[in-house]
């Protein structure tokens, strides 16, 4: 009992660190109807801004987070307006930005790799290898706080999308494009405040990866099909359910992870995405079946 | 009365429609320059005579190398060209390719030369396989489910130790001399490639290359109007697979070793795709020219930089600039222009 409780509340922490990663990837789609294969790698570009932060000027990687989110929003911003605003007319849009946010994700990889070299980095602070316990069951201090984090953020994000004006354009961007601008919304700016809003998030989330995994450049390619399997559980463009993804297939693959053997845990987040297609290609939340 | 005239002057449409495309036909007959590609394979097929009086090991690599990827992409080109699924796992196939030919050379020492299109076969069972289940879907899930194919192949084999794990096969070099070793892999190779783009011509002027044109505009059009896209996609699927398996089956084995780490990487992929894009999607000459530009900057960075991640970020910079700039590619761009020179005027 101890046992399942244990891995329960592992896969739940990891879960809500994993949801908070994916939260950006289908606040993006929803709003641009990008699936964007950069995002995992901008994590990690995340992750490095921290960890440069964390080694030579000593600051704690959930101070960094703040720093971390607003570089990747300037970053959003400069490759909207520079990239994906002039593809909003080709005739494959969705295939195109796969491709291309597929070689901007080569680039940043290519760019870490050069400027920190390809080693395993991890930022190491205080709490990252410490742990309470309470009865049997002991809880990692690192992860529980990123978790938190974590989804504080998303909390913070979902009122803001429900409750705020700016929130109600992004809403009524995603559900229609045509409609929202003919009601006086202004989906050229809703569009690069998403895109910036989604990769701050992919920032905030690099800054907690950075103390939960460790991370090198080229990882960004293991974590695309396990954010992709995550989004398309919760349904596209839905960030409850992207939540309720994240956190069903972290336990999952915990399970799979203790019981199996821990290669196979991954492995749980790519078969459940062939399933997912398969069976429901809308996902658990989502409408839209024209994705299939 | 008027059922005569309808007849007589259905036939007639017919007729002229067929005296038109003959004509059509006959044209593209003429303008295209055939000798071309015969000429350049003829000369390749001579080049390694240069070994009698020197050592040029360095540009039979060059050459091999680039028939292999000229074999990949052209094979991708058929899924990702005609049929118009982008495939970003298509390595799978080359590492399937490589590790069942190269595990019958090390079980039994029968060369991958002979076995390679068995290798093929193999793929493209595979292939068959996985696009019944995969082409369900199209777009950016299909584009992620091949992602997740590729993630799953690479764990699988990491993970699965009769073929070696992580740490690969290791497999044994053939006595020839240091000058010769090279050729007989050279041949098969440009062999493959050569197969491979008369395939890939073959299959694009049959009826079911026509097929899978029409499904990649619009699938739901293409199957009303009595095309069996489910078939033709997976079919289209399987014999891009059988292509890329033989590449790798060869490669294996001029490479001497298999390892995950190599075969399933997902730059394979991505330079399928890259060169695909920049000669031009759905073109014969298209995927050879962006093999051979790929290599040759690859061979560039390499020489003056030295760096992989250097490699990493110069692909992925050519990938998006040819993207923004040339969506349709060298030969696409050209041919709209009217400015395609005729010796690449393969189609």
């Amino acid at each position: 009992m101890a046992e399942i409780v244990q891995i329960l509340i592992l896969g739940l922490a990891l879960g809500g660190v994993i949801a908070l990663m994916g939260s950006g990837l289908s606040l993006v789609f929803g709003v641009m109807r990008i699936v964007n294969l950069a995002h995992p790698s901008l994590i990690i570009g995340g992750a490095y801004i921290t960890y440069w932060g964390f080694k030579s000027l000593g600051i704690d990687p959930i101070v960094m987070l703040p720093v971390a989110a607003a570089i990747m929003a300037a970053i959003g911003v400069l490759l909207y307006r520079l990239v994906f605003q002039r593809e909003a007319k080709s005739a494959k849009y969705s295939e195109m930005t796969v491709l291309l946010t597929f070689a901007l994700a080569m680039m940043v990889e290519g760019l870490l790799g050069g400027l920190f070299t390809n080693t395993q980095r991890v930022t190491s602070p205080d709490y990252a290898t410490a742990a309470f316990f309470i009865g049997d069951v002991f809880i990692p201090k690192g992860q529980l706080y990123a978790g938190i984090v974590s989804l504080t953020i998303i909390a913070g994000l979902s009122l803001f999308l429900k409750y705020s004006r700016l929130g109600y354009a992004i809403r009524a961007t995603t559900q229609n494009r045509e409609a929202a601008e003919l009601l006086g919304v202004n989906v050229q700016f809703i569009s690069v405040l998403a895109f910036a809003i989604g990769l701050a998030l992919a920032g905030a989330a690099g800054s907690l990866v950075s103390f939960v995994f460790s991370f090198f450049p080229a990882k960004h390619w293991e974590w695309i099909a396990m954010l992709m399997s995550v989004v398309v559980l919760g349904g596209m463009g839905s960030i409850l359910g992207t939540v309720v993804g994240a956190l069903i297939l972290s336990v999952v693959a915990a399970f799979v992870g203790t019981w199996i053997g821990a290669t196979w845990s991954t492995l749980t987040f790519f078969l459940a995405l062939f399933i997912i297609l398969l069976v429901r290609p809308q996902g658990l939340f989502g409408e839209k079946p024209e994705m299939a | 009365m008027a059922v005569t005239l309808q007849d007589s002057s259905a036939s007639a449409v017919i007729e002229a429609r067929r005296a038109h495309n003959e004509k059509l036909s006959r044209k593209a007959d003429q303008t295209r320059a055939t000798w071309f590609p015969l000429t350049l394979l003829v000369l390749l097929a001579a080049l390694p005579l240069l070994q009698f009086v020197g050592n040029y090991n360095y540009v039979l690599h060059l050459v091999l190398f680039t028939a292999s990827y000229v074999a990949m992409a052209s094979g991708w080109n058929i899924l990702g060209g005609f049929a118009g699924y982008v495939s970003l796992g298509h390595a799978v196939f080359f590492g399937v390719g490589g590790y069942f030919s190269g595990m019958i050379l090390a079980r039994y020492g029968i060369s991958t030369l002979v076995t390679a299109p068995l290798a093929g076969l193999v793929a493209a069972a595979l292939g068959y396989a996985v696009g019944m289940v995969t082409l369900k879907v199209r777009g950016p899930s299909f584009i992620i489910s091949s992602i997740a194919l590729l993630m799953i192949a690479r764990i699988l084999f990491d993970n699965w130790h009769f073929i070696g794990g992580a740490n690969g096969l290791t497999l044994p070099p053939n006595d020839l001399s240091v000058q010769w070793a090279k050729v007989p892999y050279y041949y098969a190779m440009l062999a493959i490639a050569a197969f491979t783009v008369w395939s890939a011509y073959k299959i694009k002027h049959s009826k079911f290359g026509l097929g899978l044109r029409a499904l990649s505009k619009d699938e739901i059009k293409a199957e009303s109007a009595g095309i069996d896209t489910r078939f033709y996609k997976v079919t289209a699927f399987a014999l891009s697979a059988f292509f890329v398996g033989m590449a790798g089956a060869v490669w294996g084995e001029y490479l001497t070793y298999l390892r995950p780490n190599i075969f399933l990487l997902i730059l394979i992929s991505a330079n399928m795709v890259l060169m695909c894009i920049l000669g031009g999607k759905g073109t014969i000459a298209g995927p050879v020219i962006g093999a051979i530009l790929i290599v040759a900057l690859n061979e560039l960075f390499v020489a003056t930089m030295g760096a992989s991640e250097i490699n990493i970020l110069g692909t992925g910079l050519v990938m998006a600039i040819g993207l923004i700039f040339f969506p349709l590619g060298l030969v696409g761009t050209l041919a709209r222009s009217g400015k395609l020179p005729r010796v690449l005027n393969w189609d």
